[in-house]
């Protein structure tokens, strides 16, 4: 490419970079799901392989799904849509690129270290502290590059998306480092109660701080410009954005309710849960009154159809977390496959849905030619939306069935084989999710890929 | 509303929000926490043990096992609500998010070290409904540090019970290896007399040898054997092994007996208590079915019978 078509056409090649990480680790993270979700239903079929024994599974897809999956799916889109919205081009590609290459090596060597039993143990911080450095700095480069995109911007004023991508990327950058304690490299921990408390202050925030605001930031994005239409309200994206920052970040310790914790921080966790309704409803509201009368365009608009899906489920998740806080639903659905089901719907549902649709919207406009294919992009969508619904359905009753049980007297071992047909139909429904993640795949590269066709 | 959002009213504003925040929800709970004295069962781990919570932690098993005991709990642990002061070393806290398989907190004692052995060579082998891994692929050492650690689980109270195995085992042991008459003998002593004298209340019926047949399945076979002989796939592993029940006949093992041994487990050997798991019913079946098909002699429905129960034929 020589210097005049540079000019002419940016080349979104950090963009790029992060479409290809996030649809490749879609398939390894939902790979890891499926196995650990086949582990539950048949626990001897990879006996003895250490490698893979639940226990490290578990943490491996879930650190790849969130790291891997959604978050750089979320930064792919941004690093399209963040110099779109400034008039002006991205400060630097070659320090993007070189971010997502980096994130990559951090995710391979996440994968090995879990697989060796190399962990600090601790639920969404369990990655050794190199890689914990790594990603910090990771997080610290994408702020960087895009707050030198934004001082050097045409457009004077910035729109909501932009708040919500600087936000996400500096406080992910505080919250991950001092969630993961990084300033004592061997542990990564606190001690006792402390201990508790700091992490899942953190591992809330990976919800609150990262995959919310990078998610509505998609949004805000994706479906005034699929919809053509104005944005419905500044005074809303204010109020979301701000009440966002300040409420759910208060509400860790609803995961603490059952612990000896002080109870005024329970008491702040709870009413603070309930409060979350303020933000999810000013974003939703601000949405979808964006998109009233449009639906038509989103449908039209496979990147748009994912993302408001998404936020149809960011709306059930949020609903359903506020009720979670209360202590006394806690009593059934703590400790059980409810919460998995919660999970799923949160971070596939919400996140990962507006990831793949930040993609399928983005990667059009990039490459300047339609998706290689919208049929196995639709395909893909209603394979995950049945998928995710389906997780909701059956780990939600398994869930119910554990809960209840419990209080009623039964042993942790006794249920299993209550749950056993609702953990074989959620392997079966993983197995949807993890196909589809291969042929979002394929469809990804060759979207980048195929030199026929031109622009249209 | 008007407010103008500047690159530094956004940075500097967040920053400041979760500032205060990280002051509110973790600085200010740290100071009251950070002073938390240890509870009356506590106290420091081996070097063995914390080398086995090491591989418990590697391993993951904390996915599975929770280690926080609820007021409202009902299953393993159960006796001992958890308090801030029982986890003042621990490091990191080890809570769990989700009970897939029983909450550990005070595993330690619980059963003695051979059940261990057993349950992590296969974990079905001595709990055939489990869906736990496999452990094989640690080596003998590491498998005696991560059991260890189980049985450290509980501190305190982990040592008194382990103390106590411990005394039961010799004396089940020397029973044993005095010959199947004093094993037996040994056995029955330990039973209160009331239990010894009192028949399954309860007639056999084809419906309750199913249901015995099925709770043996799910919960005796892996130590027992299908056939009753005591060379169930946990065998190996087990020592005094697995009671044979074909040998019991003629030896004056009542319904009470079955029912005793049954609901209260007999600490010193890998044979656990099975009151949690089972309700009264489940024990009288279970019970029934060993006496039919493996001892070949059941007292079911003979004097003293009392009053039969409205369901009885």
């Amino acid at each position: 490419m020589n210097a005049e078509i540079n000019e002419s056409a940016p080349s979104y090649a950090t963009a790029k970079a992060f479409c290809y990480t996030s649809a490749f680790w879609m398939m390894v993270a939902t790979f890891y799901g499926l196995l650990g979700a086949t582990e539950l239903v048949a626990p001897d079929l990879t006996g003895n392989l250490g490698h893979i024994v639940f226990g490290r599974v578990r943490p491996t897809h879930i650190n790849l799904v969130l790291f891997g999956f959604v978050t750089p799916g979320l930064l792919a889109a941004a690093f399209y849509y963040i110099p779109r919205l400034l008039g002006t081009r991205l400060f630097s590609e070659k320090l993007g690129v070189f971010t997502a290459v980096a994130w990559n090596l951090a995710l391979a060597t996440a994968v090995i270290t879990l697989a060796m039993g190399m962990t600090q143990g601790r639920e969404y911080a369990e990655l050794i502290w190199p890689i914990d450095v790594t990603v910090v700095a990771a997080f610290l480069l994408v702020f960087f590059n895009f707050i030198m995109t934004v001082r050097q911007r045409e457009e004077k004023v910035l729109y909501v998306s932009v708040w919500y991508v600087l936000a996400g990327c500096i406080l992910t950058a505080c919250t991950y480092a001092l969630g993961n304690v990084i300033w004592r490299p061997n542990s990564g921990a606190l001690v006792g109660i402390p201990d508790a408390i700091l992490l899942w202050f953190y591992g809330h925030n990976v919800f609150g701080l990262l995959l919310t605001p990078l998610s509505a930031g998609v949004a805000y994005y994706v479906i005034p410009r699929a919809t053509r239409s104005p944005l419905y309200s500044h005074t809303l994206s204010l109020l979301g954005f701000w009440s966002l920052l300040v409420v759910y970040t208060h509400i860790g310790t609803h995961h603490l309710l059952q612990v000896p914790v002080p109870t005024w921080l329970k008491v702040v966790a709870i009413v603070d849960s309930i409060a979350m309704v303020i933000p999810v409803m000013a974003f939703l509201i601000n949405i979808w009154y964006t998109a009233k009368g449009k639906l038509g365009e989103i449908h039209a608009d496979i990147g748009a159809k994912f993302v408001f899906t998404g936020t149809i489920m960011y709306f059930f998740v949020s609903i359903q977390g506020s009720f979670m806080a209360l202590p006394d639903v806690q009593r059934v659905t703590h400790f059980n496959n409810w919460v998995v089901a919660h999970a799923h719907i949160g971070v596939l549902g919400f996140a990962g849905m507006i990831a793949l649709g930040g993609l399928y919207y983005t990667i059009p406009k990039i490459t300047g030619r339609p998706l290689f294919s919208r049929f196995l992009a639709d395909f893909q969508y209603w394979m995950i939306l049945i998928g995710m619904v389906g997780f909701t359905i059956v780990l939600t009753i398994a869930g119910l069935i554990q809960g209840n049980a419990w209080l009623n007297g039964e042993t942790v071992y006794r249920v299993l084989p209550e749950i056993h047909a609702y953990y074989v139909t959620r392997a079966g429904l993983g197995l949807m999710i993890f196909s589809s993640a291969v042929l979002g795949f394929y469809n990804v590269v060759r979207s980048f890929q195929t030199r026929s066709g031109g622009r249209p | 509303m008007n407010m103008k959002m500047t690159p530094l009213s956004v940075v500097i504003g967040s920053l400041l929000i979760l500032a205060t925040i990280v002051f509110v929800v973790v600085l200010l709970p740290y100071a009251n926490t950070n002073k938390t004295q240890p509870s009356e069962i506590f106290r420091q781990r081996t070097e063995f043990e914390s080398a086995g919570r090491k591989l418990y932690i590697a391993n993951g098993c904390v996915y599975c096992h929770s280690q926080s005991i609820r007021g409202f709990d009902w299953d393993l642990g159960a006796e001992r609500i958890a308090q801030a002061g029982d986890y003042v070393a621990d490091y990191p806290i080890l809570l769990g998010s989700e009970r897939t398989g029983p909450d550990l907190s005070q595993e330690g004692g619980e059963h003695p070290d051979d059940w261990h052995h057993a349950h992590f060579a296969n974990p079905r082998y001595t709990r055939p409904l489990s869906i736990m891994p496999e452990f094989g692929f640690l080596n003998v050492e590491q498998l005696e540090q991560l059991i260890r650690y189980a049985q450290s689980l509980g501190l305190k109270n982990a040592d008194h019970r382990m103390a106590r195995q411990t005394i039961w085992k010799a004396e089940a042991i020397k029973a044993f290896e005095a010959g199947p008459d004093a094993n037996v003998q040994w056995l029955n002593t330990n039973i209160p007399q009331g239990w010894r004298e009192v028949p399954n209340p309860y007639p056999t019926t084809e419906a309750g040898l199913a249901r015995g047949h099925k709770i043996y399945q799910d919960f005796c076979l892996g130590c027992h054997g299908p056939v009753g002989d005591g060379m169930g796939p946990a065998q190996p592993w087990i020592y005094p092994p697995p009671l044979n029940f074909t040998i019991l006949k003629n030896r004056e093992i009542s319904g009470g007996i079955l029912y005793y041994q049954i609901m209260n487990g007999i600490t010193g050997t890998a044979m656990p208590y099975f009151k949690r798991d089972l309700e009264s019913e489940k024990i009288w079946d279970v019970g029934d079915y060993v006496a039919v098909y493996f001892i070949n002699h059941s007292d079911a429905n003979t004097e003293p019978r009392g009053i039969d129960a409205a369901y009885e034929p």
